[in-house]
């Protein structure tokens, strides 16, 4: 053992508290020879020790009290073993099973009757079922041409359309809070309709690196109050006016969703539908 | 079978906890301020409890005043000292990363007309001792840092900052509600004048702390009654939480170090199973200094989806949180203690805390490496794009 690392063992408390990962300082002085960084693992030990550990010890003793005799048995201490040095297995963290839009893709009937592939479960055999096990009707998808989800919402306060200045190209972040999709996850965006007389927005639904790079307008919390997408796969019939439950394909936590359809038109690449009346669940 | 992973927001009562206290709640039921023999019983082994938890500390008896909770405890010493102080100008001292019981008590205080300062934290949530001793003033009253944070598991360089405060003849209290039972404190050593503890982070029953009082510290009661606990606490006893708080005391001192040691090792084993097998995984907080089973995680791209992560934990029979589970309600919004650290405001929505407590086995840790990883896949391939 060297000179300067005797001295750092010899900085080591006596408290044997276990926090460094050794059950005494005993084991952690003995590891110290091979291992001098180790020390750092000493909580007792200043950062200035650590860094100098050949610092000699000159801590104030002034304050120290006589401290009462234990009432309790000596402390239980084996020996010593290293924990530093657990084996990390490595272990296959690979993809699930995925499924892409475009295998549900087609419209064979016309666009009044509104049913898309009404096979009953989805091409990988899985079942329509949310993350919680509760079923649904149809995946809502994004339309092509727009970066995320479309979403109708109005800031609670809708007067911070108008305060912030909210426009067309907007980053914006909040959080649907209440009645409407209460959801837990804060969402990111871009504006893409800003009705100034009314509040309402509708911005598109994105991932948080565009904000995070770019900056944002924090609207804070808001209501959801309409959806808006295709459908291109779904197991029952839409029809305009009823509630279904849907799962929007890029929903974080994949809860399932209900809401009333109020707008279908059959397009290229899928029914394009408005969904309203918004719930989670 | 649940594996519970979130003994930072409390833990299970240690079985031998639960039948010391039993008795107590059936046989010897009295009020230890009663003067018959039931009173007289639970008087001495409210007084054994009290000499427990202070041979924990390297305290005086004397020293420790009983409280319902940890909350409770800090509430008393800021409250309690101001109050002590006579008419101001006061001036407090704290930190950016303390408990909402510190927080929201110091915020109280300024209302009341005493000034405060709040120091940062760096990159890993340590307060620097000389922020401390710069932040300092003819009329600071008291300053407040806490010994360990319950999100980030960083270990505050408690003993450097309390000779500080001392050496410039201001009051010193820390909020060791994490601390306790997991790192070594000696009182007797230490100018600390002030500690909150509390009996569930430490394997105890729920509904009682205590405040650690140094012999001479001026103090005013916040509850006023019976004028139980030298009365700065009055309220009756809660005894058979209390003889519970004192068995978990007496088992934390005989068993830290062989705790620590296991905790530790699980504790580094699962961090370099989760950033090996997840290279979006960092840890948030010191890697060396913080609390013996406590693990925090961001997953970059994915922080604001933490929350997924901890239903699908869930769901895999795994408890864990994403932070505080005093401030769980506001789980959506980004945490100001990542903010404090630096985070700007989207890493700081998520954080997964994993911390492990004395009934956790290697086993359960390995089952987390095993579904964590797939979940943070799974997570990430529903992300949505980027405009």
């Amino acid at each position: 053992m060297s000179a300067t690392q005797t001295l750092a063992a010899r900085q080591l408390p006596g408290q044997n508290c276990g926090v460094c990962g050794y059950r005494t300082c005993d084991a952690l002085a003995e590891q110290l020879e091979s291992r001098p960084d180790l020390i750092k693992r000493c909580i007792n030990l200043s950062d200035n020790r650590v860094a100098n550990p050949t610092t000699p010890v000159s801590e104030p003793q002034a304050w120290r009290r006589e401290a009462p005799k234990p009432v309790f048995g000596e402390a239980l201490i084996p020996a010593s073993s290293d924990t530093d040095t657990l084996p990390v297995s490595g272990r296959d963290g690979g993809p699930a099973s995925s499924w892409t839009r475009s295998q549900g893709r087609g419209c064979a009937r016309p666009a009044s009757e509104g049913t898309l592939d009404e096979s009953p479960s989805r091409p990988d055999g899985m079942s329509w079922r949310d993350s919680l096990g509760r079923e649904f009707d149809f995946y809502l998808e994004h339309f092509p041409e727009d970066p995320g989800p479309r979403e109708i919402i109005l800031p609670h306060n809708p007067m911070l359309t108008r305060e912030m200045e909210i426009k067309v190209g907007d980053l914006m972040i909040g959080r649907p809070l209440g009645m409407s999709c209460g959801c837990p996850i804060t969402h990111c965006g871009v504006a893409v309709e800003v009705d100034a007389r009314t509040g309402v927005i509708v911005w598109c639904v994105t991932g948080p690196l565009a904000p995070r790079e770019k900056g944002f307008k924090d609207i804070g919390y808001y209501i959801a109050e309409g959806y808006e997408g295709l459908i291109t796969q779904t197991r029952t019939e839409i029809k305009i006016g009823m509630r279904y439950f849907f799962q929007p394909r890029l929903c974080m936590l994949q809860w399932r969703h209900s809401g009333l359809v109020n707008y279908v038109n059959r397009s290229a690449d899928g029914l394009q539908v408005r969904l309203e009346g918004l719930w989670i669940g | 079978m649940t594996i519970y992973f979130d003994n930072s927001a409390t833990t299970p009562v240690d079985p031998r906890v639960t039948e010391r206290m039993v008795p107590w709640f059936t046989e010897n039921f009295g009020n230890p301020s009663s003067l018959h023999a039931l009173g007289r019983q639970a008087r001495e082994a409210v007084e054994h409890a009290r000499g427990q938890i202070a041979t924990l500390l390297g305290a005086r008896p004397r020293e420790i005043l009983f409280t319902a909770s940890g909350s409770e405890a800090n509430n008393l010493a800021l409250l309690g000292t101001i109050a002590a102080g006579g008419p101001g100008p006061h001036h407090l001292v704290t930190d950016a990363i303390e408990h909402p019981a510190i927080l929201e008590t110091v915020h109280a205080l300024e209302k009341q007309g005493v000034e405060v300062t709040i120091l940062p934290v760096d990159r890993v949530g340590r307060v620097a001792p000389e922020d401390v001793a710069q932040s300092l003033r003819p009329h600071t009253r008291l300053v407040s840092i806490m010994a360990a944070n319950n999100v980030i598991g960083t270990v505050q360089p408690i003993a450097e900052i309390a000779r500080i405060v001392h050496a410039a003849g201001v009051r010193f209290h820390t909020d060791a509600v994490q601390a306790v039972g997991k790192l070594p404190i000696d009182l007797a050593a230490e100018p600390i004048d002030l500690l909150s503890l509390s009996a569930h982070k430490l394997h105890g029953p729920k509904g009682v702390g205590a405040l650690y009082v140094r012999e001479g510290v001026a103090l005013a009661p916040i509850i006023h009654g019976g004028g139980q606990e030298r009365g700065l606490r009055s309220a009756t006893e809660n005894v058979a939480g209390i003889i519970g708080f004192g068995l978990a005391a007496e088992l934390a001192d005989r068993e830290m170090a062989e705790d620590n040691a296991r905790l530790v090792g699980l504790r580094d084993h699962m961090i370099a199973g989760i950033t090996a097998m997840c290279p979006s995984a960092y840890l948030i907080g010191d890697p060396l200094r913080r609390l013996p089973g406590h693990v925090c995680l961001g997953f970059a791209g994915i922080e604001g989806e933490a929350i997924r992560l901890l239903l699908a934990l869930d769901e895999a029979g795994i408890a864990a949180s994403a932070g505080s589970a005093c401030s769980a309600s506001h789980g959506a919004e980004p945490s100001y203690i990542l903010r404090a650290l630096g985070f700007d405001p989207f890493r700081a929505r998520g954080a997964l805390r994993l911390t492990l407590g004395r009934f956790n086995t290697a086993g359960e840790v390995e089952h987390v490496l095993e579904v964590l990883p797939k979940l943070v896949v799974g997570l990430r391939r529903i992300a949505t794009p980027r405009p």
